[in-house]
């Protein structure tokens, strides 16, 4: 092969626009993600300052395997079991409990909202995200300021259900396992509602209408039919719930640490503090699971393709008449939803107003925790004025929302260039490359990614504060992204871009002028879930941020930890009601939704 | 002078080859098809010589300029080669109208605003689609979205227009109306046309030349009625027409005897010479046969199917299908006794390679 016939194909190469965009990111994805990752294994092997150093009595500094052999073979006090296996075992059961959860409620209201005539659809679909949408510790936080009693747990107070119906919960209901499954398995059902009625909806009727046909039973119709087509969408919400829940952090931490129930992500956080290298080793075996996971959901995607006939055109399926049962149904699925998305709410608006815990009387209110001059009288410490006239509050949602912002923006736009790349050179390595790289993030548990990335940009100097948590926040959330932008683009015929790049339509225009307006409400979708995720992170930048009042929720975060319940709560409130008119003020302006970056 | 010149152009996706070495010269003002299965590289050719895939190898040129030479490097943009695309599914902007739609490629041109109306409007009026100008796509119908791709492209008054399959998505009926409005559009813009099809009839009503590929490699380039009568091999043969030709496997002697299925004749070469003796597959057009109370030879009705203007009839003689077509409106029984004859010219094609080996006249048939 001559050399200009090398330099012609190498020049062919670059002129494609989805190459280099490819060659970028692959880059840039390698840096960000797997030399994180390296410094990550390096730590696991390496003695630190402190409290480590003088356990294994190595020198700061030196390699050693010690760490794995004290957190996973050490039987003297069953340290091991304790630290390690008892954690890694709570883990598992949680997450496929949870998982579990989450495919039966979600997939049992996308069948009820899809082939039924149940009655209060609109509603139900409106209202089942939010619990997705809330920061996933409402609900943690909200079961356990209800149930809550004095004979319990860390005894403090008596919550709702105690002080105002006199019912005492036994602990088992209101802190471990049983909890954090539950509450994990609502948060995440509306993956599977989202996945699962997403086919359900795009099928195509005449597969049921053929069984009608040929006098197959309605149930029988369900069980042969229908099942196995959602199989492989029940599969994919199993194993994306099962992965968020396994790296969830502040809902074992609510619900768990008060009783000593420990999981993975909880155990991690403490060893963080004076083991680091276990705790980095504990961080490997969750990015392990996690890698399993994306591997056997490639695989059960892969074996999705004998569905794609699914998509069908043809008309409006018969739906199931649910006659009598139909409004019990409706009623109590209703009652779930408002207990799920609509009382929380209002608890934490009571908690903010009342000035002794447990007394729910009128004449225990005050809303001055909302807007009063001066506090003192009712808390001996703390900020001397309600929230909503604390400059402090003010800035630090002025942060979250810029943090929010650029983090959104920036990931959203990699997003879009991630899918443009990927779909185009479908099929090649260099694009599953990307595109396995870009996802990867996901995996990583938010906590410890956080905790790689401090460690990283220790060693440079410019890079910290807000420069570090936009960066850590942005490559987080690509996954979202870049999934939404990937399908947006599979969905765009390729014709649709040539017709322009053959009347001489630059790159760029191509992108602003055409495929963005067609695809727009995809793409904003790409944008819209970062923004609303970074919203209400927590864990991802716990570490991180410069001090704990700088952003509203490490701000929520110090003010439950010492005690100000009513602050924490009116916080609380204030971040969920930001996202809800961000996601909603989004959706209603361009049709974005977050339903469009789950999953896939 | 030639306007675009393929040289040894070969295409391959790892291992599969999905052009092979293809030679090709297309005249200037020609209106050429590119003919074959699904599958063939006719796709992928037309899309090389748009810019639109890179070739593995070889050299393209369009109008003198080389616009792709692997061993020197060039490649050339599509938009830097002058040249216009139909899709097959249109590929229509949705969030654009008709007339953003056609506006957008001048636009970019950097036409000024009143010669860009000034062209629009005159496409608008030559494809018949003026009332629609402020519609999106999604409110038009398939033929109005085609007439609207087709405007689209011509805006630029390129010198060559390509066409992926463009009526493939249309119905019967409309199809029709659009090859002849494309026929008469080719003649009016003067401009090189080169069409992608599957559709034989398409190629050869439409078409000044026929390029019929098979897996990637050129079979014959002609005029498409050259090709209809003297097909380079039985693939050739067996793709244009409809219905097809009957082919029949026999052998021929020295003396020019032609033994095939359950009939016997002489062939008469129409060039004088006679081909070898050996295994062949003899070709017979089914309008070249004949059905006629005194024909030489007997069959048997299997079916008829008319479809008014003719009539398709498939018989059997001593057990060997053939099939005839009869001008008009015929209808035989079922099992019916019929006599026919073969009135024209037969192919002989060699039966292993399948190469044509000459026409001639096949006198004197008889029922073996």
């Amino acid at each position: 092969m001559n050399i200009s016939r090398m330099k012609g194909k190498v020049r062919a190469w670059f002129s494609k626009p989805a190459n280099v965009i490819l060659l970028v990111f692959l880059i840039l994805l390698t840096v960000l993600t797997l030399y994180p990752l390296i410094t990550m294994l390096l730590e696991t092997v390496t003695v630190h300052l402190g409290r480590e150093a003088r356990l294994a009595k190595l020198p700061v500094g030196s390699k050693t395997l010690f760490h794995f052999a004290r957190l996973f073979a050490t039987s003297e006090n069953k340290y091991s079991w304790i630290t390690f296996y008892q954690p890694l075992l709570n883990t598992l059961a949680v997450s496929v409990s949870a998982s579990a959860i989450a495919i039966l409620f979600g997939g049992t209201v996308a069948f009820l909202v899809t082939r039924t005539n149940l009655k209060y659809k609109k509603f139900v679909s409106a209202v089942f995200t939010f619990p997705y949408i809330m920061p996933s510790w409402t609900l943690a936080l909200f079961w356990e300021t209800f149930f809550k009693n004095v004979m319990i747990g860390p005894k403090t107070s008596n919550g709702i259900m105690a002080s105002v119906f006199g019912i005492y919960m036994p602990e088992w209901f209101v802190y471990g396992g049983f909890p954090i499954a539950l509450v994990l398995g609502l948060h995440y059902a509306p993956f599977a509602y989202i996945l699962i009625g997403g086919i359900l909806r795009n099928m195509d009727a005449n597969l049921e209408e053929a069984a009608t046909i040929l006098k197959t039973s309605r149930m029988r119709i369900i069980r042969k039919i229908t099942l196995p087509i959602v199989r492989p969408a029940m599969l994919s919400t199993f194993l994306l719930v099962f992965a968020s829940s396994m790296s969830a952090y502040s809902v074992p931490v609510f619900l768990g640490s008060p009783v000593r129930y420990y999981v993975l992500s909880t155990t991690m956080k403490s060893l963080m503090d004076s083991y680091k290298g276990q705790a980095y080793i504990v961080v490997a075996v969750m990015i392990l699971f996690g890698v399993g996971i994306l591997l056997l959901n490639q695989a059960v995607t892969n074996s999705r393709k004998q569905f794609t006939t699914v998509t069908g055109k043809s008309g409006q399926i018969s739906k199931i008449n649910l006659g009598k049962a139909n409004r019990p149904i409706a009623l109590l699925l209703v009652l779930i939803l408002l207990l799920v998305a609509v009382v929380p709410l209002i608890t934490f608006a009571l908690e903010s107003v009342i000035i002794k815990a447990g007394d729910y009387s009128l004449s225990n209110m005050t809303l001055d925790f909302w807007i009063g001059k001066d506090t003192t009288q009712w808390l001996d410490q703390g900020d001397s004025t309600g929230i909503l006239l604390n400059p402090k509050v003010w800035s630090a949602l002025g942060n979250s929302l810029g943090l929010a912002v650029t983090c959104s923006v920036v990931a959203g736009t990699c997003g879009i260039l991630v899918g443009y790349g990927v779909s185009k050179r479908r099929g090649s390595k260099l694009a599953s490359w990307v595109n396995n790289l870009s996802f990867f993030p996901y995996l990583m548990p938010s906590l410890a990614f956080g905790a790689i990335y401090l460690a990283m940009a220790s060693g440079i100097p410019w890079l910290g504060g807000f420069l570090l948590m936009a960066l850590a926040g942005s490559i987080k959330y690509l996954p979202f992204a870049s999934r939404s932008g990937v399908n947006a683009m599979l969905q765009l015929s390729a014709e649709i871009e040539e017709a322009a790049l053959i009347t001489g339509v630059p790159w760029w225009k191509r992108m602003i002028r055409v495929i963005f307006p067609i695809q727009k409400s995809s793409f904003l979708s790409g944008y819209l879930l970062p923004m609303v995720s970074c919203m209400r992170e927590l864990s991802l930048f716990v570490l991180i941020v410069p001090t704990s009042n700088w952003l509203l929720t490490t701000m929520l975060m110090q003010y439950s930890e010492k005690g100000w319940a009513q602050f924490g709560n009116a916080i609380n409130l204030l971040i969920i009601i930001v996202v809800l008119i961000v996601n909603f003020t989004v959706n209603k302006l361009t049709g974005a939704s977050i339903d469009k970056g789950v999953g896939g | 002078m030639p306007e675009i010149i393929l040289k040894n152009v070969t295409k391959r996706f790892g291992k599969f080859a999905a052009v092979e070495n293809l030679n090709l010269v297309i005249e200037n003002n020609a209106f050429i098809t590119v003919l074959g299965p699904s599958g063939c590289g006719k796709t992928t050719t037309l899309r090389m010589v748009a810019g639109l895939e890179t070739p593995t190898d070889g050299t393209i040129s369009i109008d003198g300029t080389v616009v792709f030479d692997a061993d020197k490097g060039i490649n050339l943009a599509p938009n830097k080669r002058d040249v216009g695309f139909l899709f097959q599914n249109y590929a229509l902007w949705p969030h654009m109208t008709v007339y953003q739609n056609i506006a957008f490629g001048l636009e970019n041109l950097k036409w000024d605003k009143k010669r860009i109306r000034a062209r629009v409007d005159e496409l608008l009026a030559l494809l018949k689609i003026e009332e629609f100008e402020g519609r999106y796509p999604s409110e038009l119908s398939g033929g109005q979205q085609q007439r609207v791709a087709i405007a689209r492209t011509l805006a630029p008054g390129p010198k060559v227009l390509f066409m992926d399959e463009p009526l493939s998505n249309l119905d019967a009926k409309l199809r029709m109306e659009m090859r002849t409005e494309l026929k008469r559009l080719h003649r009016d813009t003067d401009s090189t046309f080169v069409y992608v099809t599957h559709d034989q009839l398409e190629a050869m009503t439409l078409s000044t030349r026929v390029c019929i590929m098979e897996k990637g490699i050129l079979q014959q380039y002609a005029p498409p009625l050259e090709m209809y009568n003297n097909p380079a091999n039985r693939f050739v043969a067996d793709f244009m027409g409809n219905p097809t030709m009957n082919f029949i496997d026999g052998s021929l002697g020295a003396d020019g005897t032609l033994r095939f299925g359950s009939l016997k004749a002489r062939f008469q070469p129409e060039s004088g010479t006679m081909p070898a003796a050996g295994d062949v597959t003899v070709g017979i057009r089914p309008e070249y046969i004949d059905i006629e109370e005194d024909g030489p030879l007997e069959a048997e009705i299997y079916s008829t199917l008319p479809s008014g203007m003719e009539t398709t009839v498939k018989m059997h003689t001593g057990g060997m299908p053939l099939t005839a077509v009869v001008f008009g409106d015929v209808d035989y029984a079922v099992d019916s006794k019929v006599r026919f004859s073969i009135h024209k010219l037969g192919i002989l094609f060699d039966k292993k390679t399948g190469m044509n080996l000459g026409r001639g006249s096949l006198e004197e048939p008889a029922n073996a």
